[in-house]
């Protein structure tokens, strides 16, 4: 009964199960304002953009691969702007735009086997291709049959109410030609849609793909310091834990002024790492310092990875990566593919987002809220320099191999988003 | 066109989904309904307001109701009701025209979003009775106003309300507060009236709700005795009302019942609370520490919030969420906002600010923790603190604006000064090197308070101005839209700048004219008024005029009560029981407290002795007059044991002796011998009626406030005899004695 009823706020699962019921531009609208409110951060971010792009691209009306594209570009760079410090939502945009032009130029390609899609979509399913890894690609396993046939039936709706709202002169029922490109069209759609839930997949997978490299990066009585430990981090630890003995160090606490009545922070983290066997300190973020010559490692993840490699990350890490630096110890950024940014940080991202200074004063400390600026700096900007290893699903990285990686997932044209960003859009 | 064949495809596919949807509903109490209370029938926001409604007031550069519509749809409100009342077109025209909010626009979060017109509406009172009528709501739901600032989520204050109404049908509103601690806050020194709630700690119920402000003369608050069965509770001032409450339908029907009701605190909380053993409703507070909430509900509030906004207390509300449509906020150096195409040229300094779009700051100019509107220019050598500038002004070169609200299109020609608190309304135009005034600040306006266009006042602005000095509306001419005590404190809520410092020179004229202007030369109020100070002490006794500043509750009940008793005292049929009930109703209106009550029957009965004494009323003797007074009604004798007295206590009959002697002092043309008299006989027949006991007058005998000041000496002294028998008496004695006594009464009179 209970959390029936706390559902009355709306968040990311409530927009993903309403997506279909909702006319399009209502739920781009929809998550445009999630995102303004902070109701939908993080890692949330890029599961939403994919959902609502999928809608884009299954609902919005199109007849070439040019219009779906500018439809995609349009309203990704609609949610691109609505925060601009989740630099992931571009990072989708553009996976799904080079998703199309995949697909577009696969179908001229092969056009006689697109025409034929319209009698049996499902001999597609095979087709598409599934490379794993190094592939330029997106990385896909298959999908499964029954998401397909669903998929078919959706579309085959949209492909009737294309036909009769009479978008194109030619009626459906007119020449071989047009019934030929509706047919691509239709195919195109599908196979976008499918791509898609791969990249949802991904999305999904990635933490657990990032905790397979656990062992290898992780040596048996390393002291791991975890700078404010994420869902990714939490994950690798817990990995790590199942077939290491380590200790782990878990800094920057939520430094709430308050004084917390709830759990100590981390709780169920530590629990589930002591359960494994492995030691778990908290500390203060003011003894990081004195507890850096003793650490083997720091970890953290990171919120995006620009082009040159600088990361952004939660506030406090910086500080963290600084003093291993200073230490010569290896900093191991956690960061799944689709984290990865084809850009440079702007200069928002390097002055960093300002949050709630309630984090830090009281709201009901009268004179302090009077006579203080309180700047609460929720993210930081770490140059590439202080970073040692960039571990992503697809395997431990190192800064000069970025540049590949970026250049396997996003197309060329897709980078300059930023700039439509600014011209798009009255 | 898209999005309608978008709808077709999503219905096919959420078919399967969509009864299962339907279910889990209803199963979680239908929708979120929400109210907006969108007019405050208050005038703290004029001049502004006499040509926008307040919830349409830029506050940082964003129409406050903005803020609220946004604050329910973060809440997962579905269906929204809006209740306007003055300007109720702009507010409609300004959310139809809304991209978002606009009603069955497809972006709107809200399922629905209706407007409400009350016609004859005074108060808000009217606006919740005009609801239950309508029964438009189903379950529970949200009441706001529309000037509400707020970014917390009720989702656990709902929970909360919905067990509670589960395990009890009569806990009925949950009312969302949010503390802002015991030392001096910004919040808490902008609101003028201190809400105090006395809460249960456990549970969160309300038990009391008082209010206070610094310009009422008793600084202190009577706790009703119910209060103390709760066992443990909690007095607190420390709490910023947000004027959240989430309600079930059950409230409306308490406010329609209580059809005299105004303000949703003030009136009805109290009087809710109040009658509790009545009306069996509960009240319930979530008392939150995290968050921000808060009512723009005056200028000072305005302030507050505005700076609360450009520090990000409000978060996720500020200007660079850009939750408005088209605006394109960034932070920039200085801690400020800017939106796009604005400029600011070099050697200009702009520093936690918020510059709306095509806003230009010229060189040399320095703005400072203040927020200016869209397409302003700001001239060369400015300098603009802790201002509020909004859309279209223009400033000329020199300027100096401290702390003040300048509005849409005022133009301030070169080299002005103005000081702070001046409020300049819509297109006031002033001219070069124009000095404001600083004590009192200005308020300058086109309109005057009837909307008529004021003569220009070209000693204030100049020759090329445009305006006039705005006239803040007196007491007397204020429709009453508040009642009286609640007016007193209103002039601390409409200035920008919270102060004392120039009311406390203006006390005593408000005083003056409270004093001329209700009771005149009204000698029952006279009495009141000398009653009361003796009340206060003797010094105060003197100053009669004095004691009539403290607001006119008491008086009034006072009043209003004794003038009830005495015509019912007079009147020729023997019906006392509706006089009765009337100073029940007055004393529960009143909130009156029982040594009011005591004092208010004292003065009554005395009055109407008094009167049987002299010539036209029968010029009775002193006893006989005594027992006419007391006796003559049926139940009139009841009625004074029981509401008079009040118990059985020695000390509750010692204080109506007391209050007795005071109301015989007071009464006019009596002189002070026939007084004691009167007073002797007074006593023994309320000892004869079993009103007093010997304990009670002895008690009263031994009270030194009996003997204060030469009149009251007097007075006791006339009944050192009836003491003395009282002291000697047995219980046994026998009426006879009783008739002596009551001629040896009549023997000192007659010796007098």
């Amino acid at each position: 009964m209970a959390p029936s009823q706390a559902t009355h706020v709306p968040n990311l699962d409530n927009l993903i199960k309403s997506l279909n019921s909702l006319p399009l531009e209502a739920s781009i609208e929809s998550l445009i304002f999630l995102l303004k409110r902070r109701q939908v951060t993080g890692d949330e971010c890029a599961k939403a953009t994919a959902h609502v792009l999928r809608q884009v691209v299954a609902k919005s009306k199109w007849n070439d691969v040019d219009q779906l594209l500018s439809r995609v570009q349009s309203a990704g760079s609609r949610l691109a702007r609505a925060a601009p410090l989740e630099p992931v939502i571009g990072n989708i945009v553009r996976r799904v735009l080079g998703l199309i032009r995949d697909e577009a130029s696969e179908d001229r390609n092969v056009d006689d086997l697109a025409s034929e899609a319209a009698s049996d979509i499902q001999s597609l399913a095979p087709s598409a291709p599934s490379p794993q890894k190094a592939a330029p690609a997106p990385v896909r396993p298959p999908p499964t049959v029954v998401s397909t046939g669903l998929q078919v039936s959706k579309s085959m709706f949209n492909l009737l109410s294309v036909a009769e709202t009479g978008d194109t002169p030619v009626t459906g029922a007119s020449t071989p030609l047009s019934q030929a490109q509706t047919a691509s069209v239709h195919a195109l759609r599908s196979e976008v849609m499918d791509g898609i839930e791969e990249i949802l997949d991904e999305i999904n997978q990635a933490d657990d793909q990032i905790a397979g490299f656990a062992d290898i990066q992780i040596h048996p009585g390393d002291y791991v310091l975890a700078y404010q430990p994420s869902r990714t981090v939490e994950r690798f630890l817990v990995k790590a834990a199942s077939k290491r003995r380590f200790t782990v160090i878990i800094a920057g606490l939520e430094s709430r002024n308050h004084d917390a009545i709830t759990e100590p922070p981390y709780a169920a983290l530590r629990k589930r790492l002591n359960a494994a066997g492995v030691n778990t300190i908290n500390l203060a973020s003011n003894g990081l310092m004195a507890y850096i010559p003793r650490v083997n490692k720091v970890i953290f993840g990171a919120k995006a990875v620009y082009q040159n490699g600088g990361l952004l990350v939660d506030s406090g890490c910086c500080i963290a990566a600084q003093a291993a630096h200073e230490y010569l110890k290896p900093v191991i950024v956690l960061c799944p593919v689709y984290k990865f940014c084809p850009e440079d940080p702007s200069d928002e991202v390097s002055r960093g987002e300002l949050g709630n200074p309630s984090s830090y004063v009281s709201y009901a400390d009268g004179p302090e809220v009077d006579a203080l600026e309180v700047e609460n700096t929720v993210t930081d900007y770490i140059p590439p320099e202080l970073v040692d290893v960039y571990l992503t699903n697809l395997g431990p990285q190192t800064q000069h191999h970025l540049a590949s990686i970026l250049a396997d997932h996003y197309k060329t044209e897709d980078i300059t988003l930023g700039l439509a960003l600014q011209l798009g859009e009255p | 066109m898209s999005s309608k064949q978008g709808g077709k495809g999503g219905a096919a596919a959420g078919k399967a989904k969509k009864p299962a949807k339907a279910g889990t509903d209803e199963k979680r109490e239908d929708v979120l309904q929400a109210v907006i209370l969108a007019d405050s029938f208050q005038d703290r926001f004029k001049p502004f307001t006499l040509e926008t409604p307040r919830c349409l007031l830029p506050l940082v550069n964003v129409p406050v109701i903005e803020y609220t519509l946004e604050f329910l749809a973060s809440n997962g409100v579905q269906e929204v009701f809006i209740y306007c009342g003055a300007h109720s077109e702009s507010i409609e025209q300004y959310i139809r025209e809304s991209l978002r909010w606009s009603p069955g626009s497809i972006l709107s979060p809200f399922s629905s979003l209706e407007f409400i017109r009350v016609s004859d509406a005074h108060s808000i009172g009217d606006f919740l009775r005009d609801l239950d009528k309508r029964a438009i709501i189903a379950g529970d739901f949200i009441l706001v106003h529309g000037d509400l600032v707020a970014n917390i989520q009720l989702d656990a204050a709902l929970a909360k309300h919905r067990a509670r109404r589960e395990a009890n049908r009569d806990a009925c509103m949950t009312m969302v507060l949010r503390s802002v601690g015991e030392q001096p806050h910004r919040a808490a020194r902008a609101r003028g009236i201190t809400p105090v709630f006395v809460v249960d700690p456990t549970t969160g119920r309300c038990l009391q709700y008082e209010e206070t402000h610094p310009l009422q003369s008793e600084h202190h608050l009577v706790l009703d005795p119910a209060v103390f069965s709760h066992g443990e509770f909690e007095i607190r001032s420390d709490l910023i009302d947000c004027g959240i409450d989430i309600c079930t339908p059950d409230i409306l029907a308490l406010w329609s019942e209580s059809f005299d009701y105004e303000l949703p605190r003030k009136n009805f909380l109290h009087g809710v609370l109040k009658d509790w053993e009545l009306n069996g409703k509960m009240l319930f507070t979530e008392i939150l520490d995290d968050g921000y909430a808060a009512r723009a509900s005056n200028l000072q509030m305005y302030d507050c919030i505005s700076k609360d906004v450009l520090e990000r207390w409000t978060l996720p509300f500020v200007p660079d969420s850009n939750l408005v449509h088209g605006q394109t906020y960034r932070r920039i150096k200085g801690g400020s906002y800017a939106e796009d195409h604005v400029v600011i040229e070099r050697g200009a300094k702009v520093t936690q600010s918020a510059l709306g779009r095509g806003t230009t700051v010229q060189t040399g100019s320095v703005v400072s923790r203040s927020v200016i509107g869209k397409r302003c220019k700001i001239g060369k050598n400015v300098r603009i603190e802790n201002s509020y500038i909004w859309d279209d002004a223009v400033v000329g070169d020199g300027t100096s604006i401290f702390h003040s609200i300048v509005a849409g299109s005022v133009v301030v020609g070169a080299n002005c000064r103005i000081p702070e608190g001046s409020l300049i309304s819509f297109n006031v135009h002033l001219d070069n090197g124009i000095q404001l005034p600083s004590k009192p600040p200005a308020r300058i306006s086109l309109l005057s308070d009837e909307q008529q266009r004021a003569e220009t006042d070209v000693s204030l602005v100049g020759k090329g101005g445009k305006g006039a000095l705005y006239q803040v509306v007196t007491e007397e001419e204020e429709s009453d839209d508040e009642d009286g005590v609640k007016r007193d404190p209103a002039i601390l809520q409409s200035s920008l700048i919270y102060s004392l410092e120039g009311l406390n020179l203006s006390t005593s004229s408000i005083s003056t004219l409270a004093s001329e202007d209700g009771y005149g030369s009204d000698d029952e109020i006279s009495t009141a008024a000398s009653l009361q100070g003796s009340d206060f002490g003797q010094t105060r006794d003197r100053l009669s005029s004095f004691a009539s500043d403290d607001a006119s509750k008491p008086d009034s009940f006072h009043a209003d009560a004794v003038s009830g008793l005495v015509d019912a005292l007079r009147a020729d049929d023997d019906d006392f029981d509706s006089a009765k009930l009337e100073f029940m109703g007055l004393r529960l209106a009143n909130n009156a407290s029982d040594s009011a009550m005591r004092r208010a029957i004292a003065v009554a009965f005395v009055r109407r002795a008094a009167e049987l004494l002299t010539p036209p009323h029968g010029a009775l003797e002193p006893t006989r007059a005594a027992e006419r007074a007391l006796a003559a009604k049926a139940g009139a004798v009841k009625f004074i044991r029981e509401v008079g007295v009040g118990g059985d206590s020695v000390a509750q009959q010692a204080d109506f002796a007391l209050a007795v002697q005071k109301a015989l002092l007071a009464v006019k043309d009596l002189e002070p011998a026939r007084a004691g008299t009167l007073l002797a006989a007074l006593l023994q027949q309320l000892y004869s009626l079993d009103v007093l006991e010997e304990d009670g007058i002895l008690a009263w005998w031994a009270d030194e406030r009996a003997a204060e000041g030469e009149g009251m000496n007097k007075l006791r002294e006339k009944c050192r005899v009836l003491v003395e028998w009282l002291e000697n008496a047995d219980e046994e004695e026998s009426s006879e004695e009783e008739e002596e006594e009551d001629d040896d009464d009549e023997d000192e009179e007659d010796d007098d």
